[in-house]
């Protein structure tokens, strides 16, 4: 566990010690203290403490169960927080509905989905925008990025394939032109070319100068993509670090990508 | 045979705006709002009412519309709190039982006060022949009034940025919300509308027949075939399915008695449940 401390992880107390980025980052755009939350009454995070900075890339890896959904789908209001708060530039998230976080620029893409399946690509998109009418630019930057939904505007979101499916989601969370976008394993049900592809599309985005909190199993990929990471065990910040440090980190190596 | 089926469009035309207001409110929030035809017959009261101080019917059916219009919003506002914090079986089951509860109560209110009253609206007028049927003014105004409310709702529903968030709830509610959607926002003003629209299926009733006080409960029936034979949640199907109960409502009362009809109606939404359970368009929205 050495190494974990050298790195920074949350001691017990979950004051994140002088060499955790939380403490070095108050101007963090998302910034999430000492959060807990959970299901019928029984927590499933614990204690996470976690942030973003404007134009990072941070990805949090764990294995099934570990409460990564869980985290996310609290920070964007859709599970009701116990403890601790979550703040977005100057306001707080907490407490508020999944539609005013969304209002606020924060756009989720959830594993599931949750595509309009009646309704064709065009609508799926323009209710991205809601409470506004689509920006043609951003509709035209979304087809640019994926030119697979320009080709298919009329199709029902049901009936495309999955990784067509996937790009709509990305999609549809753009259109919003959000400030930070999350994403639970945008890599869920792709055929492996596929899931790279996905992160090469976030990668240039990112470059882009958008700002991305990605979950993800697949820990190869996700730290070619972020900055940095955290890894979540039975819902705790178990490690966090720069995803050079956490790629040779042994304890990383050896239960998340198969080398001993 | 020719003018049994154009009543019978005439009818089903009304029937389907009326499934149309069930529909959306189940769709939306999972309510079986049981009261639906008491809200129309409210509707109608007060616009019987409002005519007999001698106000005109640009007066008074505003007033009823918005009258019915306004218990709805109550409804939601208050009684069905509670229903939208529960989930699955237990706010179907909690939300039509209070619904129940509303309609009972209008139904009492209406009997005691107002226990003969009824709206009649005569539109004057020779009979236009149509396909060599001589159909009085009354009827194609009636037909005309439902087939424009039908049309609005359809553009509405498809063009419009709200109109398309009400059907992302009904097919996604958490899709709607992370799209900045507020279901609980989009409920209150939908089932505002429902209740215009029962007014609505009131004031065309009238133009055909008169609607009495105690009417509430046989329209809420009606809503609730039409409703489930179009597909619980389906608005275009809920339309067709009234134009076509309306259509077998009266060649049934013609051919074999009115008495068969309500068992007749009851027949084909059964059917409909046991062969095409998604209604008989077979998709939602
Ligand atoms: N709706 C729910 N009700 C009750 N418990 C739940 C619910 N959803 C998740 N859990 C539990 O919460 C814990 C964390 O689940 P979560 O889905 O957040 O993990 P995860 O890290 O996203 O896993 P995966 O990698 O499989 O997606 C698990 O033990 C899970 O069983
Ligand atoms: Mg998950």
């Amino acid at each position: 566990m050495a190494e974990s401390a050298a790195m920074g992880s949350q001691s017990a107390s979950g004051a994140a010690t002088p060499h955790s980025p939380a403490a070095a980052d108050p101007e963090a755009l998302l910034r999430v203290e000492s959060l807990s939350s959970g299901y019928l009454g029984e927590d499933v995070v614990l204690d996470v403490n976690l942030t973003v900075a404007a134009g990072e890339a941070v990805a949090v890896i764990g294995s099934n169960g570990a409460g990564k959904t869980t985290l996310l789908k609290t920070i964007c209001g859709l599970i009701p927080t116990t403890a601790g708060e979550t703040r977005f530039g100057s306001r707080r998230l907490t407490g508020l509905g999944a539609h005013r976080v969304a209002r606020l620029g924060v756009a989720f893409v959830p594993a599931e989905r949750h595509l309009f399946n009646t309704m064709s690509v065009e609508e799926n998109l323009a209710l991205g925008a809601y409470p506004h009418r689509p920006d043609p630019e951003t509709l035209d930057s979304v087809f640019e990025l994926f030119p697979r939904l320009g080709e298919r505007r009329g199709q029902h979101a049901g009936t495309m394939s999955g990784g067509e499916q996937q790009m709509l989601a990305v999609g549809r969370a753009l259109m919003s032109r959000p400030r930070l976008l999350i994403l639970d394993e945008p890599t869920t049900g792709l055929a492996p070319v596929l899931a790279s592809e996905a992160y090469a599309t976030l990668g240039r985005l990112r470059g882009e100068g958008l700002t991305v909190l990605v979950a993800e199993q697949h820990v190869p990929l996700a730290l070619s993509l972020a900055d940095r990471a955290y890894v979540l065990d039975h819902g705790r910040v178990d490690l966090e670090g720069s995803s050079a440090e956490l790629a040779d980190n042994p304890e990383v190596r050896r239960a998340y990508l198969g080398i001993s | 045979m020719k003018a049994v089926f154009l009543d019978g469009i005439v009818l089903g035309l009304q029937m389907g705006l009326l499934g149309v207001g069930l529909t959306l409110i189940y769709g939306l929030g999972g309510v079986l709002n049981l009261s639906h035809g008491q809200f129309a017959v409210l509707g109608a009261i007060v616009m019987a009412r409002v005519l007999q101080h001698g106000a005109s019917l640009w007066m008074a059916v505003p007033l009823g519309l918005l009258a019915a219009a306004a218990v709805a919003v109550l409804s939601d506002l208050t009684i069905m709190q509670p229903v939208y914090r529960l989930r699955g079986e237990a706010r179907v089951l909690l939300g039509l039982l209070l619904m129940l509860g509303v309609g009972t109560i209008i139904d009492g209110y209406l009997e005691w006060k107002y226990p003969i009253e009824a709206l009649n609206i005569r539109i004057s007028g020779d009979p236009i022949s149509i396909i060599g049927v001589p159909m009085r003014v009354g009827s194609l105004v009636a037909s005309a009034i439902a087939l424009a409310a039908g049309a609005a709702l359809f553009v509405f529903l498809r063009y419009t940025t709200f109109g398309r968030a009400t059907r992302s709830i009904i097919e996604d509610e958490e899709g709607a919300r992370l799209c900045g959607i507020n279901p609980a926002l989009v409920r209150t003003l939908i089932f505002g509308l429902s209740g215009a629209l029962a007014g609505l299926v009131a004031v065309s009733r009238a133009m055909t027949s008169p609607v009495i006080s105690t009417a509430g409960v046989e329209l809420t029936i009606l809503a609730l075939i039409v409703a489930v034979v179009g597909g619980l949640g389906s608005v275009s199907g809920a339309f067709v399915a009234g134009v076509l109960l309306g259509i077998v409502n009266t060649v049934s009362a013609f051919y074999i008695g009115t008495y068969i009809t309500t068992i007749v109606l009851l027949a084909a939404a059964a059917l409909t449940i046991v062969f095409r359970p998604a209604g008989i368009l077979g998709r939602r929205a």
